[in-house]
């Protein structure tokens, strides 16, 4: 037998039905949330580390980093400084310091000339004949 | 909790899976409060309105997400299509495995109060809504389900059932028939009147 019109619903009622079923849609509980979350974090891959963008250096810093970095170049500088000082400082100072070993007898400040360049003395001779 | 973006912004469910895939906790977490619900609605009204184990295929199913998650491969699939296919292969073992039991007897509500009140009419009109779903054919059911209470577009249910969007139609067409006569003989007791 055929369906009549009072046999099925029309498209108004039948999405009467269908808006009743979305509201009652299951909300999900805390605990599958849960479950889902922790099932998630259980097969989640580590986090990749990211590459660092290569640095460019500076032309110091690649000075320093060619002479073995900021200690290298402390000890330098400490070189330097000794250098300095020992350049400035008064030989007779520097006898004393070293016990009257490097110029014994001498009993001037400073050296003269012909100390520090003996052949010097015999310069002047060799000039007058020339 | 800072996050960047809600469950309702407009960054994809690919995006964000890709994105769980590197390792991004927050991603998780967006996958599970948009997904779930869903997943979960869709399967209780897969198995008949049973929601232990509509919980249970729910776990799995997102469970099989989060493993397939590295190999994922953006603007493939979506992501809802490729889980509702899930879903439907989950319930379709599921009911398989009760056969034997009469699936009509667990999801038929115990109807025996008439609703006065408009939320029971409702809670009726659901359930009634259910125990018609549940005689429809499998493919029919998840056509119907999908289009009219998930509002899945028809080229996810195309995707989700491997078929043309043009039998999709005709699926929905045939399933909406099925259930008009199904409850047209409930339509007083529901509360529809004779017009």
């Amino acid at each position: 037998m055929a369906k009549t019109e009072h046999d099925i619903l029309d498209d108004a009622a039948l999405e009467a039905f269908f808006t009743a079923g979305r509201a009652d849609t299951p909300v999900p509980s805390s605990d599958l949330m849960a479950r889902v979350l922790a099932d998630a974090e259980a097969h989640q891959s580590k986090p990749r580390p990211i590459a660092r963008p290569a640095q460019r250096r500076s032309l110091l810093a690649g000075l320093i980093a060619a002479i073995g970095g900021w200690p290298a170049l402390a000890g330098m500088a400490t070189a330097t400084v000794a250098g300095v000082w020992l350049g400035f400082a008064q030989p007779d100072t520097l006898n004393a310091l070293a016990g009257g070993t490097l110029l014994p007898g001498a009993t001037e400040t400073g050296y003269e000339l012909e100390d520090l360049v003996p052949s010097f003395s015999n310069f002047g001779a060799v000039v007058e004949e020339g | 909790m800072d996050m960047a973006f809600d469950a309702n912004s407009d960054v994809t469910d690919d995006a964000l899976l890709v994105a769980y895939g590197n390792g991004d906790r927050e991603a998780a977490m967006l996958l599970t409060t948009r997904l779930t619900p869903r997943v979960l609605g869709f399967s209780a009204r897969m198995l008949g309105g049973d929601r232990a184990e509509a919980e249970d295929v729910t776990q799995e199913a997102m469970l099989r997400l989060w493993k397939i998650a590295p190999e994922w491969r953006q603007g493939e699939a979506k992501v809802t299509t490729w889980l509702f296919h899930v879903v439907r292969n989950l319930c379709t073992d599921r009911l398989r495995k009760r056969r034997g039991v009469d699936i009509d007897s667990i999801a038929e509500p115990a109807d025996d109060a008439p609703g006065a009140v408009q939320g029971l009419i409702d809670t009726d009109r659901a359930q009634a809504l259910q125990a018609a779903l549940n005689q429809l054919p499998e493919r029919q059911r998840v056509a119907v389900t999908l289009r009219h209470l998930d509002g899945a577009t028809n080229p996810e249910i195309a995707a989700v059932l491997d078929i043309s969007v043009e039998a999709v139609e005709s699926l929905t067409a045939r399933g909406k028939r099925a259930l008009a006569a199904l409850l047209a003989g409930r339509r007083e007791e529901l509360g529809y009147g004779e017009d």
